[in-house]
Formats: C-alpha cells, structure tokens, sequence
C-alpha cells in the first residue's frame, strides 16, 4: 500500500523554503521586523495569507490589519515566526483535501486555534522561545502527510477501519517503520528548521519519549492540546478525530492543570 | 464516525474531549443508521481515550444506544473507565441508567456469550443485590465460574489474593439486556442465543438467508443457546423442524442447549428429536468434547444438495472479486501481486503442506462463496499489520486471518454496491489446513485465479 519509496518520492518532491521566506526568517531570527517585514511583502501568498490568519476572531484585533509591517509588528518577532513557519505549513497542503473533509478555511481555522492556545500555554508555563512557539506550526503537517499518503487508498483504510481501529500513524508505522512524525521532521529539516522544533513534535505524538525532561513535558502539552483542539465539532467533521491515537496516559499528570488553564467545566 | 465489529460486539471509540457539540458532531443520523444495519449483538462506547465528558456528551451516544436497541433488542452500554468516570455516569444518570456499563470491553465480551473465553472464575462485586444476582446468572449462563461476594469487605480481601480469578468485576451495571436471536461463532460451529418465549415471531426474527449461506458456505453444526427460553408453541417446533428438515440436506446438525422443558410440552422434544435435533444440558457437552465437536461439524460435504454452477453473473463481476482480495492483500503485506493463471475447474491447490484457507459467502442479488488459500507465510505477514507483531500462535493467525478475510468480504460488497448489486455477507471461515476445506469445496466448480505475492503462491477460487 505505501511502502519507504513512496515516502522517500514525497519527501523529494517537497520543494525547498522560497528565497523570500528564507530572508524573512533570517531577519526575524535576528529581531529586525522592519527587514522582516520588507522580505515578507515580495511574497504576495504569504502577505495575503498572513492577513487571512491574524484577522480570524481567535486573534482578538478589534480592527482589520492589513499591512505585512504592520502585522508583524502587532504579533512581534516570536509570534510572527510562528506565522510565517505556519504558512510554510500551507505550502503542502493539496488544492483539494479527499481523504479529511477539509477546506482552506478549516484549516486555517485549525492553525490559528492550535497557534493561539499554544501561546497561551507557554505564557503559562513561563516559557519565552520563539522556536518553541513556532514548533505548533509543524503540527497540522502530520494531517497534511496523512492527506498526502493515504489519499488514494481511502476505501482500502476505511474497509481496515472498520474491522480494527488502527490509527493513520500506527498504521504508517505498521507498513513502513516511518511515521507521520517522523516524516514531519525530515520535512522539517528540509526546511531548516531549528532542531527543537523537530524534537517537540517527536514527543507530541504521544508515543515518543526523548531523553529531555522539558522537552517530553512540552510533547504532552502539545499532545492533549491537539486532542483539545480535535474535539471541537468542525474538525470532528472533518473526520481528523481520530487520525492518530490519543495517548491519555501520557497526559494525564497534566490535565488538571490543562482543564483550568482552558477553563473546561 | 463508525463503530469497529468483531465478534458481533461494534465499539465505537471517540477520543479526547465529549461534551454536547462534540458529541453531536461524532455520531451523524447516517452513523445511527449504519450501526442498525451491522445488527451486533452488543454496541458499546469506549470511554477509554476520552479524558473529559459530561451528560450532553454522553447523551448523544444515549440516544443512538436507544434507537438501536429499539431496532435490533442488543445489549447496548459504555466500557472502557476508571472508577470516577463511573461515578459520574451513575450520578448523571442516577434514575434513567436504562444502558449497562461494562468496566472493560474484556468484562464486556463475557456478557456477550462468545463462547471464545468461556469457563473464567469471575469474582464480582455490586452494591446493589439485585445486580449481583442478573450478574452471576448471566455468567453462569455464559459458561463461566462466578464468586459473588456480598459486602464490600468480602470482595476487598478476596481480591487479595493473587492468581485466584481471571477476571475481576466492580464498577459494572447491567441494563437492559438484548433480547435477540444473536450469532456467533466458535470454532466452526455457528451458534444462536435465544430466549424467552419462542412462538410464530422466530420466523420474522431468525435470519433464514444468514443461515442458508452459511450452510452453503460449509458450516455445518448450528447451537441454540436455549438457556433462557421458557417456553415454545407449536408454530416455533414447526419452524425448528422445517429448519431440521432443511438442514438434513447439507448433512448439518442442530442442536439445543439448555432447554427446559417445564412449561414446553414434553411430546415437543420428541419431535424435534424426530426431525434430527438433538438436546445437551451444558454448552460444555459439545464445545468441550473435541470429538463430537468434529462429527456434529466437520462432517463430509458431500452430501450438499445441489451443486450449483457458476453463471454469467458471477462471471461478469469477477473482476470486481479479484480486485477487492488483491488490494486487500496488497495492503496488508505491502506488496505487489501478479497474476499467473485463470482457470474454470475444481478446485486445485497442488501442493497442500504449509497452507492454510478461509472463506466467506455472500448472499442477496447474487450469492457464492469467496476461498482464499494462503501459503502459512503470508497469512503471517498479512496478519501482522492487524497485530502489529510477529506471532507464531497458528490460533490468532486463524482469529486474524478471518478478519481480513471479512475485509475482502466488506470490499466485494462495497464493489458490487457500486454496481447496483446488493449483497450481504456470511461470518468468515478458517481452516487450519487444506484438508479440512477440500471437505467443503472439493466437489465444486469454480474460477480459480493464481496469484503470487513476491514468489509466494495464493489461491483465489470463487464458487457457488
């Protein structure tokens, strides 16, 4: 079904970071928005996305903003790499979602939900990094890997589904020794991104322990507030529930302190 | 979202965080629809990867629970908990608890009379006198050992001691029960709950077209848990001896179990014994007694009725045959199959030493019967994606090997959907070697496809 040179021709043919985002990147891992901002506006898809993104209702601006510097200046530089990695994100995500019942609109939807109360949690946990800020962003690409792996055998899954409750990644692992994870960081280092980031998504599946102590305590974080996320109707609807396993175990030292950070009642 | 069915027991497992709106969108009115149509014996919620929920969450689950109990009379209820989401759920549903809660899917299935586990020393416990009571009575119907304990203190020291039971029961509430004529299978015989009072109804509510093609598909020794019947009129000895009658033909037995006859006639027995139907106390008496277990079951086809050929039908949708097995083979060895040769004969496997088969019929528009010849290897390998290791226990590669062949199963009646033809399909059968489906098939004609998996040989044969 999908075998290592299926993987192998995906990940080849994900393309490089564009020159323009490398040079945004690089002026916002040194602090300079103005530079930033400059290098950002020569991309008109990542200008209009950045507007899409900061102007959705989980955002909070009472006023539309429209002006990249302007942006950048309003999120600052560690939230405005996470918005430029999440479109990054953007970039493999198909033109028409057949496997998830996905749209554009959900999945933005879905970036800034995950973005914004990933920020909240680290402002909780008196965590200031914007490499561990901008690690969320990476996280909707395991469901644009699943999207892109599984497409074509959709009926073929749903028919082994529907005998035995086998997961998207448990599955890929099955066949393939590779997870969605661990395609995830290749992508990742593909794309230069820093190893932290790498790291936490390893450990946000929930079924990987690093040797780090915070690094596994930001995984678990990131793992429930996926599943925080996933319960909400619309992505129930798109059927993404239950594409990996939800390790409860693994988050439950943390999930008092979860509940009442998201005030759950 | 859709339940899983193995066994006759479909388990939906939502994850994460069910309240009200998340519950809502979970089950669809086409998820309520299709769960009806799988007709399991028992429907179950897991709670396991469910880390928070509150009444409106699980009320969504609560209204499927009842429409399909309203359908279908199965057992319906959650499992999967620790003790404090049983509280909560006790205490949300203090006086409409009308579902049962099953502390583990494994406690679950003893309630579902699988015949798979059965004879378990059980120790229970329940508050609630009455619940203890339905509890033990339950179990012991089922074929387990149940020590009930009165107070909690009994049950605290018991548990204490290490090895004594296989299975231990607390936090479990049993609802209403299903009142269904269930199947199941053990080994290869096919075995039906029923209960109460048996009168012209069994006629509406035993699935004759299920029991045909099971016949027709080789199964041969038919039980009828009769533990829980009180009594039968004369329309019901009527059904059970026409069903006889009909059975006699394929060399099939019936057999009841458990039958009392203090408000049935006595002179019924005699009848049914007539017709061919034989009467054991115990379940045991035949499912522990290997040798009757093989005359009542594996006895020769050759006495089939008719030997039907296959037609134009059939033919025509072959294509539609082989792909489902092929892609659902590919899928679950990773690996690329070619086709060697089509023939239209008997059956011919060569050599017979390290295979092992399965089969499933199909029934409705069109009916036949799919055989799959495995080389010990793949079905190995086949096997591993649905057990996610290596094993070399012959009896879960036989347990596995029958899920996938209701895969193929599921995907012939997906195909043929798509063709506007409507089928329904049989329980799966495995045989550990060659000769025990040459029994059945040896006879037949059939389409016979080779096909080889890197080197490995497999053998498709589709017949009527």
């Amino acid at each position: 079904m999908i075998t290592q040179k299926t993987i192998d021709n995906y990940i080849d043919k994900i393309p490089p970071a564009p020159d323009a985002l490398r040079e945004t990147l690089m002026h916002l891992n040194i602090g300079d928005l103005t530079k930033a901002a400059k290098s950002a506006s020569q991309d008109k898809a990542l200008n209009n996305y950045l507007k899409v993104l900061v102007n959705k209702s989980i955002y909070g601006f009472r006023n539309e903003v429209s002006d990249v510097s302007q942006i950048f200046g309003i999120l600052g530089v560690n939230q405005s790499q996470q918005a430029v990695y999440n479109y990054m994100t953007t970039l493999l995500s198909p033109s028409k979602w057949e496997l998830f019942k996905l749209n554009r609109v959900i999945f933005y939807n879905l970036q800034a939900d995950l973005s914004v109360n990933w920020q909240k949690i680290l402002t909780h946990l008196h965590i200031v990094d914007k490499d561990i800020l901008s690690a969320i962003s990476l996280l909707p690409a395991s469901i644009i890997v699943s999207e892109a792996l599984f497409c074509s055998k959709k009926n073929d899954v749903a028919i082994l589904r529907s005998v035995n409750p086998i997961d998207f990644n448990t599955l890929l692992k099955r066949l393939t020794n590779l997870d969605l994870f661990d395609i995830c960081g290749k992508i990742a280092q593909k794309w230069e991104m820093p190893e932290s980031i790498v790291q936490i998504i390893q450990a946000s599946s929930g079924v990987k322990n690093t040797n780090d102590k915070e690094i596994d305590r930001l995984g678990r974080w990131m793992h429930l507030l996926l599943f925080h996320t996933l319960s909400q109707p619309q992505y129930i609807e798109a059927e993404l529930n239950d594409f990996i396993d939800f390790q409860i175990e693994y988050v439950e030292d943390i999930y008092e302190d979860f509940s009442a950070l998201m005030e759950i009642e | 979202m859709r339940a899983t069915v193995k066994d006759g027991v479909a388990i939906f497992t939502p994850q994460g965080f069910l309240d009200g709106s998340s519950g809502n969108a979970l089950l669809s009115i086409d998820d309520i629809e299709v769960t009806i149509q799988q007709n399991a014996d028992m429907v179950l919620v897991s709670l396991k990867k469910v880390i928070f929920f509150n009444r409106n969450g699980l009320d969504s689950f609560v209204k499927m629970f009842l429409k399909v109990r309203a359908s279908n009379h199965s057992t319906v209820g959650f499992c999967d908990y620790n003790t404090k989401k049983f509280d909560a759920i006790t205490r949300f549903y203090k006086d409409d608890l009308t579902f049962s809660l099953f502390q583990t899917q494994e406690i679950a299935t003893l309630f579902a009379a699988s015949y798979k586990n059965q004879s378990k020393n059980v120790l229970l416990y329940n508050e609630d006198k009455s619940q203890r009571a339905a509890m033990a009575i339950e179990l012991h119907d089922n074929g387990h050992n149940p020590i009930v304990t009165q107070t909690k203190k009994e049950f605290d020291e018991k548990v204490k001691v290490e090895n004594a039971y296989d299975i231990i029961i607390q936090d479990t509430y049993l609802g209403q029960m299903g009142q269904k004529v269930a199947t199941r299978v053990t080994g290869n015989a096919i075995i039906y709950t029923i209960s109460s009072f048996l009168d012209a109804e069994i006629g509406n509510t035993f699935n004759i077209a299920y029991h045909n093609n099971s016949l027709n598909v080789g199964f041969r020794l038919f039980i009828f848990d009769a533990y829980k019947v009180i009594s039968m009129n004369i329309h019901a000895l009527n059904f059970f001896s026409k069903l006889a009658t009909a059975g006699a033909e394929y060399n099939a037995s019936i057999c009841f179990v458990g039958l009392s006859f203090e408000k049935t006639p006595k002179e019924f027995k005699e009848t049914l014994e007539d017709s061919g139907i034989m009467f054991f106390d115990q379940m045991d008496d035949i499912l522990q007694n290997k040798s009757l277990l093989e005359e009542l079951g594996a006895s020769s086809a050759a006495n089939i009725k008719t030997k039907r050929a296959i037609n134009k039908g059939t033919i025509t949708e072959l294509p539609n045959f082989i792909e489902a097995t092929v892609c659902t083979i590919e899928m679950m060895t990773n690996s690329k199959a070619i086709k060697d040769d089509v023939l239209i004969n008997k059956i011919d496997i060569g050599e017979r030493e390290g295979k092992i088969a399965s089969s499933i019929g199909y029934y409705g528009d069109m009916d036949g019967m799919i055989i799959l010849v495995f080389p010990t290897g793949i079905a190995k390998k086949a096997c591993e994606l649905l057990i996610g290791e290596e094993t070399n226990d012959s009896e879960l590669i036989l347990d596995t090997l029958a899920e996938l062949v209701n895969i193929v199963g599921g995907k012939v009646k997906t195909l043929l959907g798509d063709a506007h033809i409507s089928v329904d399909i049989t329980l799966p059968r495995t045989y550990p070697n060659v000769d025990a489906l040459l029994e059945i098939v040896q006879n037949k004609k059939g389409v016979q496809v080779d096909l080889s998996f890197n080197d490995d040989k497999f053998l498709f044969f589709l017949t009527r």
